[in-house]
């Protein structure tokens, strides 16, 4: 019973998992074609790279609230860059990068330095650059061609080199922004899973004065999760600006709900726990090949945000309900 | 001894998984006394107790009440059974944000048979009522918990659980979190509470008490029953009881092969909180011992060394250079290492393995580039594990799954494991039992040659145990230095107690 239990507890997510994957594709078989994978894969890459960013601050026991509102500014400011300052496309990234960065910084010194809790500075963080992100372009979104306030059409456009980021695929089937998806969880797997840093990352969110009376520096690790958190989320917002080819001010709603609960599903994964890169990975997938899944299955749209609240319930009970250990 | 026990657990048995914690233990409880129980730490003390309150409904054996067969389910039937139970953990007994009445009367509070209403009044007379069968109707009603001392905190813990009238009650470890003269007052209530025919069931770590307090001492070894032992008791004959002939291994003394190497030195150092200068030496190959109550100064000296804290002035010199720490990795990379007092608070990362909880200072060297050579620090935990005899299950068990006596040598582990030049232990014995503790003793006896170790302790037992050389400090004074084989306790004691 005690061995069932474990094994379930272990693999039962990723059982699910294969069990819907294999019941989808039995009743509608398009759900198995490369095209369909890869449409699923498409629309989770955005999230899932936020995801990936927000298990970052989750290891440190600590939040990250504004990487919505991040990824949106980096939407405009990127736009932005190209269409109204009508600047080269690398400038854009580099600029909608640097913000990340910035902001995640600035999350950092708050927590760490101003000593606001975390759930609050960041809360501060997302209204803050939720109305940020409006001021340049006075509210409206920015297009190729867009109307500038002083009754001239905007010079620059949105580089096609910028709109391959988003929009191309290699060798036709692999979507630009899955690679990228892929590689940001492999980089953040590896640091998490097999250097140092990852180790102190952990063990900081599991005893914070035991790691500092260790002799390490726990507020630049702690800064250094919010950075990455930060930064992450930027990369998200660029490569979503590229993909809708558009300065859109609306672009960064439910963003961060959908990556929070990712990364909070991934606690179920492998009975970890605990946040992990390889468990938000797979909770972005999960939710996404179910919404897809039961989309094909003519489930309305408006069903989705329920769907998505009964799994992250599901798999929270079945981290901290199911294997709560014996007193 | 005609007396009709008032309950009897016949044949204790439990199991994790394959683990036997505990195996046909047989102990008979009576009114007017109090009876102690010891083991080493894991050695099913606290299992039996749980069971005895209810923790498990999947024990084997059986409780007797008053002759009567009961098996309990569930903590609430040992609660109507008439058992209680007062837990180590003061704060777990206390409701935080309600006042000293409220406490007192929790179960006038939140009886479901209560009004809704809140009749202030009928609370405080009903906690003044409990606190005068205490003794505490000292206490202002009205205070704010968090106002009280933790001695006191304890009593409305004590008094409320009498409130109920019990059969049986238990108190588990109830002086790790308060001081010797709370201490004496809690006896004193116990004997009175004894004389008035209230069965008591003590567990603790110091068998100096329960030397002095119990009617008889039942022991437990290995899960197993290992006899009652009766007054007149004695100390060593209780160590024996619980740990067999293995304890008699002898720590060893201080070799004096080569040359002592002066290693720390501290040169008119002024600490926080202090004004008188402090001279000290350390020499390579010794064991000193910093003895002092709370408030004598020697965190605050352990947190200068260790970088923490910075002194007023002075210097501290290692290996005869001045050194000045702004980081507790300067100190650390000048081969100072502290074993943190309060493990669970300093120092324990839960949920993480003996290894990770062993390596972690010492990452850059178990990396390269920063990624880990899981190999060799797979090497450096295993070792240590052998070396101090930590009991596990190997290097990649969790924490959690230790007694505390064992995670306790993991900690200690920790700054073993790389070479040093003075490792310090802040009260390194808190919540270890005896075999443990020795275990520990013998294995840093073993490791000081080239090194040195600075032990501080409140306890002078401890440190008699093990120093070479006893520093007693007072109100961060140095007030003498003894040689330990020549030290005389009652005079220790009346140093650190001096006003």
């Amino acid at each position: 019973m005690g061995q069932f239990k474990a094994f379930a507890i272990k693999y039962g997510f990723l059982i699910v998992m294969a069990a819907s994957f294999i019941g989808f594709g039995l009743a509608e078989p398009a759900f198995w074609s490369w095209s369909n994978m890869f449409s699923i894969l498409l629309g989770i890459t955005i999230v899932g790279i936020l995801a990936i960013g927000v298990t970052f601050t989750l290891i440190v026991d600590g939040f990250d609230l504004s990487i919505g509102s991040t990824a949106a500014i980096s939407v405009m400011i990127s736009s932005y860059v190209m269409v109204v300052l009508n600047m080269h496309y690398l400038v854009a990234i580099a600029v909608a990068i640097a913000l990340g960065f910035l902001i995640g910084l600035t999350n950092g010194l708050l927590i760490v330095k101003a000593k606001i809790p975390d759930l609050l500075a960041t809360l501060g963080m997302m209204f803050l650059i939720q109305g940020l992100q409006l001021i340049p372009s006075a509210g409206m979104s920015i297009g190729t061609g867009m109307m500038m306030s002083d009754g001239t059409e905007a010079e620059g456009e949105f580089a096609r080199q910028f709109l391959y980021l988003g929009q191309g695929r290699l060798f036709g089937l692999i979507p630009i922004p899955v690679i990228a998806f892929a590689l940001l969880a492999v980089i953040a797997y590896f640091i998490l899973q097999y250097t140092k840093w990852g180790r102190i990352l952990y063990a900081i969110g599991g005893n914070e004065k035991a790691v500092k009376l260790a002799g390490v520096n726990v507020e630049r690790y702690k800064i250094a999760a919010y950075v990455i958190s930060g930064t992450v989320a930027s990369i998200g917002g660029v490569l979503l600006a590229a993909r809708i080819g558009r300065g859109d001010v609306t672009s960064g709603g439910g963003l961060l709900l959908d990556a929070v609960a990712a990364a909070l599903i991934g606690y179920a994964v492998m009975g970890l726990k605990k946040p992990n890169a390889l468990g938000s990975v797979v909770g972005v997938i999960f939710i996404g090949m179910l919404l897809n899944g039961l989309t094909m299955l003519s489930l309305p749209y408006y069903t989705q945000d329920f769907i998505k609240g009964l799994v992250l319930v599901a798999a929270l009970i079945f981290t901290f309900g199911l294997s709560k250990a014996e007193l | 001894m005609a007396k009709q026990p008032l309950i009897r657990a016949v044949g204790i048995g439990k199991s994790f998984g394959v683990t036997r914690a505990l195996d046909d233990v047989s102990f008979d409880f009576y009114d007017s006394e109090i009876f102690s129980i010891v083991g080493a730490n894991g050695a099913g003390k606290s299992t039996f107790i749980k069971v005895l309150c209810g923790y498990y409904a999947d024990y084997e054996g059986e409780i007797y009440i008053d002759d009567q067969p009961v098996h309990f389910k569930s903590p609430r039937d040992a609660y109507e059974a008439g058992i209680q139970v007062v837990h180590q953990s003061i704060e777990q007994g206390i409701v935080q944000n309600m006042n000293v009445a409220e406490n007192l009367a929790l179960e006038h509070v939140l009886s479901p048979e209560a009004s809704f209403l809140y009749h202030e009044k009928a609370i405080e007379n009903a906690a003044v009522e409990i606190a005068r069968k205490m003794g505490i109707d000292y206490l202002d009603m009205r205070q704010n918990i968090q106002d009280i001392t933790q001695s006191e905190k304890q009593m409305i813990t004590i008094a409320r659980a009498l409130a109920t009238q019990p059969k049986l009650l238990i108190l588990d470890e109830p002086t790790s979190s308060i001081s010797d003269r709370e201490a004496e007052r809690l006896f004193d209530i116990l004997f009175k509470l004894r004389d008035e025919g209230v069965s008591i069931l003590y567990i603790s770590h110091y068998l100096q008490e329960i030397k002095r307090i119990s009617n008889r001492v039942g022991v437990i070894r290995d899960g197993r029953y290992a006899g009652i032992l009766h007054q007149p008791l004695e100390v060593p004959e209780i160590v024996k009881a619980m740990v067999g002939d293995l304890a008699v291994q002898e720590i060893g003394t201080q070799q004096h092969d080569g040359e002592r190497q002066l290693l720390l030195e501290l040169d008119d150092l002024i600490i926080e909180g202090s004004e008188t200068p402090l001279n000290l030496e350390v020499y390579s190959g010794e064991i000193v011992g910093i003895l002092g109550l709370i408030g004598a100064g020697k965190t605050e000296l352990a947190e200068t060394l260790f970088g923490i804290r910075r002194p007023l002035s002075g210097t501290v010199r290692i290996n005869g250079e001045a050194v000045a720490f702004n980081t507790i990795r300067d100190a650390i990379d000048h081969g100072i290492h502290m074993v943190p007092e309060n493990r669970t608070v300093n120092a324990i990362i839960p949920e993480q393995s003996i290894k990770n909880n062993i390596t972690l200072p010492f990452l850059d060297f178990f990396s390269r580039k920063a990624v880990l050579q899981r190999s060799r620090e797979k090497e450096g935990a295993d070792t240590m594990i052998d070396n101090m005899g930590i009991k596990c299950e190997g290097h990649a068990a969790l924490i959690e799954s230790l007694s505390g006596g064992n995670q306790q040598k993991v900690v200690v582990a920790r700054w073993l494991s790389m070479p040093h030049n003075i490792v310090i232990l802040d009260e390194p014995f808190q919540g270890v039992d005896i075999k443990s503790r020795k275990d520990i003793n013998v294995y840093l006896r073993e490791s000081t040659r080239e090194s040195a170790v600075v032990m501080i302790s409140s306890d002078i037992d401890e440190l008699m145990d093990v120093t070479d050389r006893i520093v007693v400090m007072n109100k961060g004074a140095i007030l003498g230095e003894f040689s330990t084989s020549e030290a005389d306790r009652d005079e220790l004691l009346s140093l650190i107690t001096q006003e």
